[in-house]
C-alpha cells in the first residue's frame, strides 16, 4: 500500500504554516537582539539608572533626619520607599519599552524596506507582530527580574510577598501592555513618524498612574482619567503583592480591571490592525516611507 | 575691489558660513512643528511625578526635609531652574555630536568637511539655532510649569544669567571632544543616553547633591556643571551654595577656559586620525 504525504509549505497557508512563520520572525528578532551588545546596557543599566533619578530626589526630600520620610510612608502606606518607586517606575519602562519595540516593529521593516516584500508572502501577517512581541516579552520579563536583583543587592529592598502573586499580576497585563503596542504599531504605518504620540501615551502614564506617588494626591478630574488606565491597576496590585503580601482576594480589584482592559486593548490592536493592513494595500500606504 | 568668497577665507566669510549653518537648522526646526511642542511638554511630564511625590513628602505644603538640604522648601523651583539648565546642557553639550552623526547618516559629513570653512565653527554653528529653539521652547515650558506648579524667583536674575555664561562656554569644549567621540566610534546613541541621564542626574538638575549618599558626593563635585547649577539656583533662589558663589564663578571660569582648550585639542586630534584612515564618509 503506497501512501503519499502531502508536504505543506508557505504557499499553501494553514495553521502549521502560520506557526513556522511565526517561529521564523520570533526566531530573527531573537538574533537581531542578541547581534547587538547594547542589549546589555538595555537590561543591566537603564533599570537602575531610571528609577534612581527619583530615588535620589525622595532622598532628598526626605531631609537629613529622614522626617519627610516618616510623612512619605504615612501618606502612602509603604513599608519601602525605594521598591515603591522601583515598581512605578518599572511599569512605566515596560510600556515605553512596548511602545518602542513593538510600536515601531512594523515601521522597521518598513524602513528596511522588506515590509512590502513580506506583505507579499502567504502569511499571517499579524504573525509579524507576534513575532516581533514574543522575544520582546522574555526580554521584559529579564529585565524585570534583573530589576529586582540589582534592587535587591545593591539597596536591600526586600519583597514581603508572594514572587507566584507578582508573576500573576504581569501576565494578566501582558494583554492590556501589548494590546496597546499593537493598535500602536498600525497607527505609526499609517502616520510614519509617530515619536510624538509615543511621547504623548508614556506621558500619560507617567503623570496618571502614580509611578512614584499614591494616585489618591491627584485632584478629582485626574483620579478619574487614571481609572482608565490599565497601568494604575498594574502598579498598585504590584506593590500590593510585592510589599503586603496580598493574595488573590486582596488582588481581585486590580486583577478583574486588567483582564477587561486586556481584553478589550488586545481586540482593539487586532481590528486596528486588520483596518491598517486593509487601509495601507488600498491606498499604498506600506511601501512609502 | 575683489569680491570675498568662502574659498578666499576671512572673518567675514566664516561668519557667512555661520549664518547659513544657522539658518539651515532654523527652516528644518520649524518644519516639524511638533518638536517645538515636544520640547515644551516633555519636561513638563517628566516633572509631574516629582511635582506630586514631592506632595507625599510634604507637611501642610510645606517640604521640610527638601529645605534642610538646600535652604528652600519650594522645590518645583529648584527642580524647574535645574530643567532649564539641562535643556541647555543638553543643546550644547550633545548637540553638535549629534549633529555629526545626522551629517553622517545623511550622507553629508565629508562634502561638508570640504568646503574651507573651521570644523569647530561648524560645529559651533550647528549650536546656534538649537539654542535659540531651546530658550524660546525653555520660556514657554517655564510659564506653563509656574501656572501649574508655581515658580518663584526670589534672587537676582541677572546674575544668575552672567554666572551661567562660562558655564555655557566651556560646555562647548566638552561638546568638542564629545563630537570627537562621534567621529570615532560613530555609533554612540547608546553610551550618549546613559551617560547624558548620568551627568544630568549627578549634577543635581532635581536635588541638592549635599542629599546624595556620601560615595556618591565626590562624584557629583568633580563635575563642574554641579557648580553652575548650584550657583544659579544661589542668584535666583537664594539656596544654599556648596562653596561661596565668587569661588563657585571662578571655579566656572577655570572650567570654561581649560574645558575650552581641551575639547578643540582633542577634535583636531582625532578628526586627523579619522582623516588619515578614511573612516570619516562611513558610519
Amino acid at each position: 500500500m503506497e501512501t503519499s504525504v502531502t508536504q505543506r509549505s508557505l504557499g499553501q497557508p494553514g495553521l502549521r504554516s502560520d506557526l513556522r512563520a511565526l517561529m521564523a520572525v520570533f526566531r530573527r528578532e531573537w538574533t537581531i537582539f542578541r547581534r547587538y551588545p547594547s542589549w546589555i546596557i538595555a537590561l543591566f543599566i537603564w533599570p537602575l539608572i531610571f528609577p534612581m533619578m527619583y530615588i535620589l530626589t525622595a532622598r532628598a526630600l526626605s531631609g537629613p533626619d529622614g522626617s519627610g520620610l516618616a510623612v512619605f510612608m504615612k501618606t502612602t502606606g509603604a513599608s519601602d520607599f525605594i521598591g515603591y518607586i522601583v515598581i512605578g517606575t518599572t511599569v512605566w519602562m515596560w510600556q515605553n519599552i512596548v511602545l518602542w519595540d513593538v510600536g515601531f516593529s512594523l515601521r522597521d521593516e518598513q524602513m528596511r524596506g522588506t515590509l512590502e516584500s513580506n506583505w507579499l508572502s502567504p502569511t499571517w501577517r499579524f504573525s509579524y507582530l507576534l513575532g516581533r512581541t514574543g522575544p520582546q516579552v522574555i526580554s521584559m520579563f529579564m529585565f524585570i527580574t534583573i530589576t529586582a536583583i540589582e534592587f535587591g543587592l545593591l539597596f536591600g529592598v526586600r519583597l514581603n510577598g508572594s514572587p507566584w502573586m507578582i508573576l500573576l499580576m504581569m501576565l494578566v497585563a501582558i494583554p492590556s501592555i501589548y494590546g496597546l503596542g499593537f493598535a500602536f504599531a498600525s497607527l505609526v504605518i499609517t502616520v510614519k513618524e509617530a515619536n510624538a504620540f509615543v511621547f504623548l501615551l508614556r506621558g500619560l502614564v507617567m503623570i496618571f498612574c502614580g509611578i512614584t506617588f499614591p494616585v489618591s494626591l491627584l485632584p478629582g478630574w485626574m483620579q478619574s482619567i487614571s481609572k482608565w488606565l490599565p497601568q494604575t491597576y498594574l502598579i498598585h496590585g504590584m506593590r500590593a503583592a510585592a510589599f503586603s503580601n496580598a493574595g488573590l482576594a486582596e488582588l481581585a480589584s486590580d486583577l478583574i480591571p486588567l483582564l477587561l482592559f486586556g481584553i478589550f486593548w488586545f481586540v482593539v490592536g487586532y481590528f486596528t490592525f486588520l483596518w491598517m493592513e486593509r487601509h495601507a494595500r488600498k491606498t499604498g500606504a506600506i511601501g512609502q516611507y | 575691489m575683489q569680491p570675498t568668497s568662502l574659498s578666499q577665507p576671512n572673518l567675514r566669510t566664516q561668519l557667512r558660513a555661520l549664518f547659513v549653518i544657522a539658518r539651515k537648522d532654523w527652516k528644518v526646526f520649524w518644519r516639524y512643528p511638533l518638536n517645538a511642542v515636544s520640547n515644551i511638554f516633555q519636561p513638563i511630564i517628566w516633572i509631574t511625578p516629582v511635582y506630586f511625590m514631592g506632595k507625599a513628602f510634604s507637611t501642610n505644603g510645606q517640604a521640610l526635609g527638601f529645605q534642610a538640604y538646600s535652604g528652600t522648601g519650594d522645590y518645583m523651583s529648584f527642580i524647574l531652574l535645574g530643567t532649564i539648565l539641562s535643556n541647555f546642557i543638553l543643546t550644547v553639550f550633545w548637540g553638535m555630536g549629534y549633529a555629526l552623526k545626522n551629517d553622517m547618516d545623511a550622507g553629508v559629513l565629508e562634502s561638508n568637511w570640504l568646503t574651507p570653512v573651521s570644523r569647530l565653527l561648524m560645529l559651533v554653528g550647528r549650536t546656534l539655532t538649537s539654542l535659540l529653539t531651546t530658550a524660546i521652547t525653555s520660556m514657554v515650558m517655564l510659564v506653563i510649569a509656574a501656572l501649574l506648579f508655581g515658580f518663584h524667583p526670589t534672587g537676582n536674575t541677572l546674575a544668575a544669567f552672567l554666572t551661567a555664561i562660562p558655564m555655557l562656554i566651556g560646555l562647548y569644549g566638552f561638546g568638542f571632544a564629545f563630537a570627537a567621540l562621534v567621529l570615532l566610534m560613530r555609533e554612540a546613541n547608546t553610551l550618549v543616553d546613559v551617560s547624558s541621564f548620568l551627568v544630568q542626574g549627578l549634577s543635581g538638575t532635581n536635588f541638592p547633591v549635599q542629599s546624595l549618599p556620601s560615595w556618591l558626593i565626590p562624584v557629583a563635585l568633580a563635575l563642574p556643571l554641579t557648580y553652575g547649577m548650584d550657583a544659579v539656583r544661589g542668584w535666583i533662589l537664594k539656596t544654599n551654595t556648596i562653596l561661596p558663589l565668587r569661588v563657585e564663578i571662578a571655579l566656572l571660569i577655570v572650567f570654561m577656559f581649560f574645558m575650552l582648550w581641551f575639547g578643540s585639542w582633542i577634535f583636531y586630534r582625532v578628526e586627523r586620525q579619522v582623516r588619515t584612515l578614511g573612516t570619516l564618509g562611513q558610519h
